[in-house]
């Protein structure tokens, strides 16, 4: 058997029109098919199996799968950090084209010389590595890296100096308002390989077929910039700021959020059930409100970007998991969006508790326990604290419901009402905790005058909002 | 996944090894404080950025580092296990001592560093330092001072000298760029050396073939003097490089230290600003250094002149002799695993490491050694190299026999 994995999200039509014309029709891929895995017709030596798009080289250098197709640019953001892992590119099929850019804000200025002259630089991105490789390369002397959950763009210039993104050219990069400095990669759907799938075992029928759509030249290299030289010149610090900044989610907490501010009679414009910008208007003297990925508020909170924010309990313990010192801390439970954080295994395994599922696999003689989460701190956390001895913990962005029982042997996963758990024949274990919407502050934080003024107003209707929807 | 449990590229050091270890350590320590130095230890941690500035660790090395977040890194600054000890010395100095005070320091410890498979990826280093202005008398002593451990291991060192400035010169009139140099020097040391005839080419009036001349190895100041009567119209920049590595040429010859010059020799040059030397057994290299003034003033400290020095210890520990090992000649043995018999072995341990000796309690069924003692209720058996037994009451008389016997 021949294990592909195949790309969800936006290269998943493309994706599907070079199989298709390759000869490999993958029954329901194009048509957007709920199911993970999936048959090719007339082929019964195939199994494709479809992952988010991030995940595939990691399930590939694994040798979880023998072939994938993904953008260049996951696969050279993995190898940036481990650039021994057993990948392969085999051909560009074409397919989803864009560049990796690094841009600074317009407030910094579109020169690296620029950038390095600042006394410290942050760079958000959702390509970590790309971007650690990026600032090591230019010499950057002091600068960290904010890995965020995307939307990098709207970070500068308040919470960022500069950014690594994807954007289809120079013009679009432009177009969110900041100034590239440097094009990292020419990416595009490739098909990839595992290094010993490709030395030994036969896989000519997907691949001969898949070469008739291979564009011509060899794999791009992520280009790097030449080292800034240090000038010496440190620009002062950003001027400290005067007005309370807030954080608000996107995505599927939203909805629980404006729910949580019309309780607190808070009214953000252009953030309601139906609208989403990014910076909504507050309405409150002194009171900036900003939306980003609820995965990121903890980080920003603890490094004073934010002074309140709300995000899941998920996201806060998440980040308190990999940073145990971080100030950041809960200060309100508005009660809402509640679900439960499991351990989550296969049906058919014959255990109802970690501890019996444990035995069964050591009985069995595996070597090491597979947990696949998109919380790699609380799963690396869970695997200590439960003595799971040797284990591996795999990093997912999405599609989690697919990974037991052929790709890891548990999951952690959050589950609302278990009817998903059901449908892909899965069961909780273990309970690691229940989480729901909160608001979160930094520790020690001291604000005064009219900050502290606005602070306690927003935080006062929110433990207000919070409490009466925990009475009903 | 390895069935191991130890990591690829990790070693254990086992008693044979350790003994081997300390033999290095000791003679190195000895030499250090012998010639005035004082010894530190850095950290194994540091902060990311110390090393990521242009001029500190190469980009080579830099893709090599173990860095990660720590537990507190929520801020995204990453933090490193230890690549490079001669950063974290100038760190040391910059945040300790006066700006431009010498200090002379050594250390023993290790640095970490990715490699493929099972190349080593932890290097233990016996290190000096020596920072302020001491050149080039400083550039002489630690050629002296390594040259005097590697003579107190019973190792026939040979030295080779270099000053990296001399190709740099060349790269640079070439008009490379600073990261065209740093690949192209990789690829002559790669044993690419037609890599110089496409130098040469971009170098008007070269004249004398640069390529026989920079990889050859000569024989101190009359090489010297060849190279640069043979370069110095073309490239003159390389004239303070040369005269540098003169002074202290000259200087050893003068001192007896036998040395070769080799133009190309240092990899990862890029912190060095000076003449450079590497000391090779048998073939192999183990131990290198050279001058770095601009590494102080990079970790925030002025421009302050330093030189330093590294001895492999892995590389060492596998060239020198067993040499005597040390360990205990005299073994000690319960007669029965009963209170008195215990008692018994413990009150002549006890005797026994008052009097400063060496021994070794004896596990079940460990043979008999050269020299046994068994101990009982009644008191303690004798034994010395197959010789009769001999019964004697107390414990301090058996120290007492062991010295009648030269134990």
């Amino acid at each position: 058997m021949i294990k592909i994995a195949l790309p969800a999200g936006d290269l998943r039509p493309p994706v599907a029109d070079v199989l298709i014309s390759s000869g490999l029709h993958v029954e329901g891929y194009g048509e957007g098919s709920r199911a993970y895995r999936l048959s090719v017709r007339g082929r019964d030596d195939l199994g494709v199996r479809v992952f988010r798009e991030r995940d595939i080289p990691i399930q590939i250098a694994l040798g979880n799968y023998d072939l994938g197709v993904c953008s260049l640019s996951w696969v050279k953001e993995m190898q940036a950090f481990f650039p021994a892992q057993p990948i392969v590119p085999v051909c560009d099929l074409g397919a989803g084209a864009f560049g990796v850019y690094a841009a600074s804000s317009i407030i910094v200025g579109g020169r690296l010389r620029e950038i390095a002259a600042l006394p410290s630089v942050r760079i958000a991105s959702d390509y970590p590595n790309l971007a650690e490789a990026f600032a090591m390369a230019a010499r950057l002397p002091r600068y960290r890296v904010q890995s965020v959950w995307g939307a990098a763009e709207a970070y500068p210039p308040e919470d960022a100096d500069a950014v690594v993104i994807a954007g289809a050219n120079e013009a679009a990069v432009r177009a969110h308002g900041l100034l590239p400095l440097h094009c990292l990669l020419q990416s595009s759907a490739w098909l990839i390989a595992n290094a010993a799938s490709l030395r030994r075992k036969e896989l000519a029928s997907v691949i001969g077929p898949l070469m008739s759509a291979a564009q011509p030249g060899g794999t791009p290299d992520v280009s790097l910039p030449a080292p800034v030289p240090s000038n010496g010149v440190r620009r002062d610090a950003a001027e400290e700021r005067t007005a309370v900044r807030m954080a608000i989610p996107d995505g599927h907490q939203q909805r629980h959020v404006v729910d949580a501010l019309v309780d607190a009679g808070l009214t953000f414009a252009g953030y309601d059930e139906t609208a989403c910008v990014r910076r909504p208007a507050s309405g409150i003297d002194g009171l900036e409100v900003k939306v980003v990925r609820p995965h990121d508020m903890p980080q920003l909170v603890a490094l004073g970007q934010f002074d309140i924010a709300i995000t899941g309990r998920d996201c806060l313990l998440e980040h308190l998991h990999r940073f145990p010192s971080s100030p950041v801390q809960e200060l309100v439970d508005l009660q809402r969006g509640q679900y439960n954080l499991s351990a989550v295994v296969t049906e058919d395994l014959p255990a109802d508790t970690i501890e019996d599922a444990l035995a069964h696999w050591r009985r069995e003689g595996k070597a090491s326990i597979r947990v696949a989460s998109e919380f790699m701190g609380t799963a690396d956390y869970y695997a200590r604290s439960r003595h799971l001895w040797r284990y591996q913990v795999m990093p997912i962005a999405g599609a989690s419901e697919g990974f037991v029982p052929e790709d890891a042997e548990l999951l952690i996963e959050g589950t609302e009402t278990g009817k998903t758990l059901r449908e892909n024949r899965l069961k909780p274990i273990d309970l690691l905790y229940r989480s729901t919407t909160c608001v979160i502050g930094r520790k020690g934080a001291t604000l005064d005058g009219q900050s502290k003024t606005v602070f306690d107003h927003v935080l006062g209707a929110l433990r207000r909002a919070g409490e009466a929807a925990g009475s009903v | 996944m390895s069935d191991s449990m130890r990591p690829p590229g990790m070693r254990d050091w086992l008693p044979d090894d350790m003994a081997r270890f300390r033999r290095i350590e000791q003679a190195f320590r000895d030499v250090c404080l012998g010639w005035g130095y004082e010894e530190v230890r850095t950290p194994t941690i540091e902060h990311l950025h110390l090393f990521t500035s242009a001029g500190t660790l190469s980009p080579q090395m830099l893709g090599r580092v173990y860095s990660f977040l720590d537990w507190d890194g929520w801020t995204g600054e990453r933090v490193v296990l230890r690549p490079d000890s001669t950063i974290p010395v100038a760190r040391l100095y910059a945040e300790n001592e006066d700006p431009g005070a010498v200090k002379k320091l050594f250390y023993v410890q290790n640095v970490l560093r990715f490699a493929q498979g099972d190349e080593s990826r932890e290097d233990w280093q016996c290190g000096v330092e020596l920072i302020g202005d001491m050149q080039p008398v400083g550039d002489i002593e630690l050629v002296l001072i390594a040259a005097e451990v590697l003579q107190r291991l019973g190792l026939d060192a040979r030295i080779k000298l270099s000053d990296p400035g001399i190709l740099r010169a060349v790269l640079s009139r070439a008009g490379y760029s600073l990261p065209e140099q740093l690949a192209l020097y990789d690829r002559v040391l790669d044993g690419e050396l037609s890599v110089l005839d496409e130098v040469a080419g971009r170098i008007s009036g070269t004249g004398a073939p640069v390529r026989s001349l920079l990889s050859m190895e000569g024989d101190g100041v009359a090489y010297l003097d060849n190279l640069l009567s043979a370069l110095r119209a073309a490239v003159p920049e390389i004239e303070r490089s040369v005269a540098d590595l003169r002074v202290v040429s000259g200087i050893l010859s003068e001192v007896g230290r036998e040395h070769a010059i080799a133009p190309l020799l240092v990899r990862n040059f890029e912190y060095y600003t000076g003449p450079v030397f590497e000391f090779y057994v048998d073939g192999v290299r183990v131990g290198s250094g050279g001058r770095y003034d601009s590494l102080i003033g990079l970790v925030g400290r002025g421009d302050v002149p330093a030189s330093g020095l590294a001895l492999e210890m892995d590389v060492l520990a596998s060239v020198i002799g067993d040499g005597a090992r040390q360990g205990a000649a005299v073994v000690i043995r319960p007669e029965a695993a009963e209170r008195a018999a215990m008692a018994a072995a413990f009150s002549l341990a006890g005797e026994l490491r008052s009097a400063g000796r060496a021994f070794r309690i004896a596990g079940a069924g460990e043979p008999a050694g050269g020299c046994e003692i068994v101990a009982s209720g009644e008191g303690f058996t004798l034994r010395l190299n197959g010789s009769a037994p001999r019964q004697i009451a107390r414990a301090a008389d058996v120290v007492s026999a062991l010295s009648e016997a030269g134990l």
